[in-house]
């Protein structure tokens, strides 16, 4: 501070008593501001408080008039689910990347959408080969090439976005690197629109896993049940190579502190490419699933679930890798079950997902299973 | 250093000269320029060439930057002769790629050759016509590197200081030509001159920001400011309709811009739903002078008793109530994000820009739904009908001159500066007694309320408005506008929206590539300028370092 009156009062001593008293006045000031901040905390609390009480006895009441059967719950839990397993693949790119470059990476989505782009064509690919209508092993190992190419073409995408758009920028205030993803976001879709026509691109399912099965009165699609299971097993793999292996713990090093990482002698350019190969990777997966779940992939079909995704990974508690799949399933089931349980139309289901991210980030900015970041993360 | 060690680079630029070639290629771009396709494709490698060799010149001498331009020609001509030659020999011989990839179809492939599209589709290349894009790529690349040791040249010798009054001047010649390119005694290629008109009333208004800027701070400065003004104000009654039209939609954009600039770029508080309040003020004007569009609105003045088919205030007495509903929609909006920084902010207020479009969509009651409210009042004055384009421009206008006042004097405030310290950092911003629940939520309503009187003028001008007017892409619009203009920078929103509202008018044909267009140019922004086009003091200091910016001003 060079407002002190060192010269005018004569002694060192009596400067630093001055200065003091400034530091002390305005500690005394953001205090008391401090806690007007913290009484408006309070404030947002309360009404977020009633507004859950409000949801709670709305669903309720809407529950009991409606009074739908029990199998109409269970078919909607089964298909939160499986969205959930969708949200919780794309939420780990979100949370991986966030985790070591403290970003978002905006255009998470599209690599997804593009991984799912790909996929149609290697599906196309195969069917022209007719490995399709084979035997049930080849259209399995079929069904895992074009999950495969899938994921490849996700990852060629998240590579470069990320060396194109985002590492000029690693050192820049943080609202440039944001409008970078923005852009990079908008330039994917309309690429892809661009490219490969205007007209969806429809997934045929082979036989083998249309249709699904009974359990009781609730049906059970195959694609679900495949995608609930590919996912599980997609990041049980992805929480090995974090925990156990080298790379695992060169990523999580340069997440804790990227410069003392790199004096240790991790490659931190390295670790930043792996870390947007794995989240990209499984992205892919999801849009080539999410293309077999809805039928059809489009230019914009990974932006909203790309949005739904990041609301999971933010629920779980960002950078918390557990916290976006436990995020995700919430958010799905909430998604699925939600219009129906609060009576409202069905068109209002994205409103949901907003509603809930503006509710946890008041409540718990940390997340479900967040540790607690600093204030500066949020 | 030596050629040898300089050569990766002459490869590695003929390689993303490739990418971004093949790039245009597959989005059908040479296709759309039909007979002057190589041409074009020559220039756009020529542009490439030399933006990449610019600093190379700077430091080696001509022959090491010619001979990378030759190597990256050559690489990059290769690459692209095969791609092409690929792509037409498939065609002729009767494949079909269109159902993969949607543009590469003969007569885009053509074009590339310079070739008619039945040359192309039934497979009559010779085999020298093979060559013909790499040729292409090879003398585009070639004029690019002379382009870049020219430009070293060019801006090597120091400028003289009659320069600034070329600059001064210029805008001023632009609107002489805009005037005399009016008369009707005065041909220019018949449908292209309306065109080229406004192209220049464009290019003189970027011209007058300009301008201003060169001209020394005091008298001068004045002087110029006034005289731009009087000839802005005299746009309105040399242009066509179609003309008026264009600029009208540009400045309702600009007033937008400005709101949006208060909250992004003063406070630094990214807005992504910004949207929400251009609409909010659309739908209040909407339903004060069109109730009997929406249908609850009819039934609650028929059961009052009140005649439904007329407006219930006209445009000037609905000013005041939109400005005070979209101020509240910005608190409203604004209250539960006060914690949120940076990406959430983001994320959430896109997320309320969704939701406001869904609210339009679904309550069919209130606001009638997709189909619309249809018929709004247009501005009267004196029983005058203010409704024709020239007429909504000048109220464009008046509304910029107003907004772009408040928003200067407010940048020069105590709020302003508090804006600027939230800006900076929160904390220390805090600390030194800045009130930030007060600060932040003055520049929601602020912003809120400029962005509400645009949306009113808007939907006057549009006359019927519908959900589907209000999407993401008129946040993102607005955002690219102030962020390629320069963000905080009052000159630089209005540059901003001409380049990114106005330019695509005059280049319809390309309308298409709008976005993709907008989105390349949102990522290569950030890279190479993050602080705009015409960025404000302040801004470039930050970005580029204090040092940075005093060489910039001594030059």
């Amino acid at each position: 501070m060079s407002l002190s009156g060192t010269g005018r009062r004569g002694t060192c001593d009596c400067g630093r008593q001055f200065q003091s008293d400034i530091v002390s006045q305005s500690l005394a000031v953001a205090t008391s501001l401090q806690r007007r901040a913290q009484t408006t905390r309070w404030i947002a609390r309360a009404i977020a408080l009633l507004i859950c009480a409000l949801v709670v006895a709305r669903a309720i009441t809407v529950s009991l008039a409606e009074s739908y059967p029990l199998t109409f719950w269970a078919s909607q839990l089964v298909n939160g689910l499986v969205l959930g397993g969708v949200y919780a693949l794309v939420a780990l790119g979100y949370t991986l990347v966030y985790g070591i470059l403290l970003m978002i990476n905006f255009a998470h989505g599209e690599v997804m959408m593009i991984g799912g782009v790909a996929g149609f064509f290697a599906l196309q690919l195969a069917q022209a080969l007719g490995w399709m209508r084979g035997p049930a092993g080849l259209v399995v190992a079929a069904l895992l090439i074009v999950m495969g190419i899938g994921m490849i073409g996700a990852m060629f995408t998240g590579v470069a976005l990320e060396r194109i758009a985002y590492r000029p920028l690693r050192n820049a205030p943080r609202l440039v690197p944001l409008i970078s993803a923005i852009g990079a976001s908008l330039f994917l879709q309309y690429s892809v629109l661009l490219i490969f026509g205007v007209s969806p691109l429809v997934y045929q399912r082979p036989a083998l896993i249309s249709g699904g099965f009974r359990i009781g009165p609730v049906f059970i699609p195959y694609t679900g049940l495949i995608i609930f299971v590919t996912s599980l097993a997609l990041m049980g793999a992805l929480f090995v190579i974090v925990q156990r292996t080298r790379l695992g713990r060169a990523m999580r090093a340069v997440a804790a502190d990227r410069d003392t990482a790199a004096l240790m002698g991790v490659d931190v350019n390295q670790i930043i490419t792996f870390t947007f190969l794995l989240g990209s990777a499984l992205a892919g997966a999801a849009g080539v699933m999410l293309g077999f779940h809805n039928s059809v992939i489009k230019f914009n079909s990974g932006f909203i679930p790309g949005l739904k995704a990041f609301t999971a990974a933010v629920m779980g508690g960002i950078g918390n890798i557990p916290g976006a799949m436990v995020g995700a399933l919430v958010l799905g089931i909430a998604e699925s079950i939600g219009p129906s349980a609060l009576g409202i139309p069905a068109e209002y289901k994205d409103i949901i997902a907003f509603v809930l991210l503006v509710l946890v980030l008041i409540f718990r900015p940390q997340g479900l299973l967040g540790e607690a970041l600093a204030e500066k993360k949020v | 250093m030596t050629a040898v060690e300089r050569d990766p680079r002459g490869i590695r630029i003929g390689l993303i000269g490739f990418g971004i070639l093949a790039y245009l290629t597959l989005i059908g771009l040479p296709g759309r320029f039909e007979a002057s396709a190589p041409f074009v494709m020559a220039i756009v490698t020529a542009a490439i060439v030399a933006l990449a060799l610019r600093s190379e010149a700077q430091r080696h001498p001509p022959a090491t930057v010619l001979r990378q331009a030759l190597i990256a020609g050559v690489i990059g001509g290769t690459l692209i002769a095969i791609l092409v030659g690929v792509f037409a020999a498939l065609l002729g011989g009767g494949v079909r790629i269109q159902p993969v990839l949607d543009k590469i179809t003969p007569p885009n492939v053509a074009a590339w050759y310079g070739l008619p599209t039945l040359a192309v589709a039934r497979g009559q290349l010779a085999a020298f016509d093979f060559l013909r894009p790499a040729l292409l790529v090879l003398l585009g690349s070639l004029a690019g590197g002379g382009l870049a040791i020219g430009l070293r040249r060019f801006t090597a010798r120091s400028a003289p200081s009659q320069a600034r009054w070329v600059v001064i001047g210029l805008p001023f010649i632009l609107l002489l030509a805009v005037f005399v390119l009016g008369q009707p005694a005065v041909t220019f290629g018949g449908a292209q001159k309306g065109t080229l008109r406004l192209l220049l009333v464009m290019l003189a208004v970027a011209a007058g920001l300009f301008a201003m800027r060169a001209a020394t701070p005091g008298k001068e400065r004045t002087a110029v400011s006034f005289a731009l003004l009087a000839g802005l104000a005299a746009l309105p009654f040399m242009l066509d309709q179609f003309q008026n039209a264009v600029m009208g939609i540009v400045f309702i954009f600009v007033m937008m811009g400005l709101g949006l600039n208060i909250v992004v770029g003063y406070a630094g508080l990214l807005d992504l739903g910004y949207v929400a309040f251009f609409a909010i003020g659309a739908y209040a004007y909407a339903f004060l002078s069109a109730p009997f569009s929406s249908p609850w609105f009819s039934q609650q003045l028929s059961a009052l008793g009140l005649p439904t088919d007329q407006p219930l205030l006209s445009f000037w007495q609905s000013i005041p109530i939109v400005m005070i509903l979209a101020a509240i929609g910005g608190v409203l909006l604004g209250t539960p994000v006060l914690r949120l920084r940076g990406d959430y902010l983001a994320i959430v207020t896109l997320g309320f820009g969704e939701i406001i479009r869904l609210f339009m969509l679904n309550l069919a009651d209130l606001t009638n739904g997709p189909r619309g409210l249809l018929n709004l009042a247009p501005p009267t004055l004196f029983g005058y009908n203010l409704g024709n384009p020239r007429d909504i421009f000048i109220l464009a206008l008046l509304g910029t001159a107003v907004i772009a006042f408040v928003a200067f004097r407010l940048e020069r405030s105590r709020i302003g500066r508090a804006w600027v310290a939230i800006r900076e950092d929160e904390d220390a911003a805090q600390a030194m007694g800045v009130d930030l629940v007060r600060t932040k939520l003055m520049a929601f309503a602020i912003g809120a309320t400029f962005a509400g009187v645009a949306g009113q003028l808007y939907a006057a001008r549009q006359v019927n408005i519908f959900p589907d007017n209000f999407s993401l892409f008129v946040s993102i619009d607005a955002l690219a506008l102030i962020i390629v203009g320069g963000m905080g920078s009052i000159p630089g929103v209005v540059l901003g929206a001409i380049t990114l509202k106005g330019l695509p008018e005059v280049l319809r044909g390309v309308d298409e590539y709008r976005i993709v267009l907008f989105a390349a140019l949102l990522v290569v922004m950030m890279i190479a300028r993050p602080e705009g086009l015409l960025p404000s003091e302040r801004r470039r200091m930050e970005l580029h370092g204090e040092a940075d910016a005093a060489a910039e001003r001594a030059s």
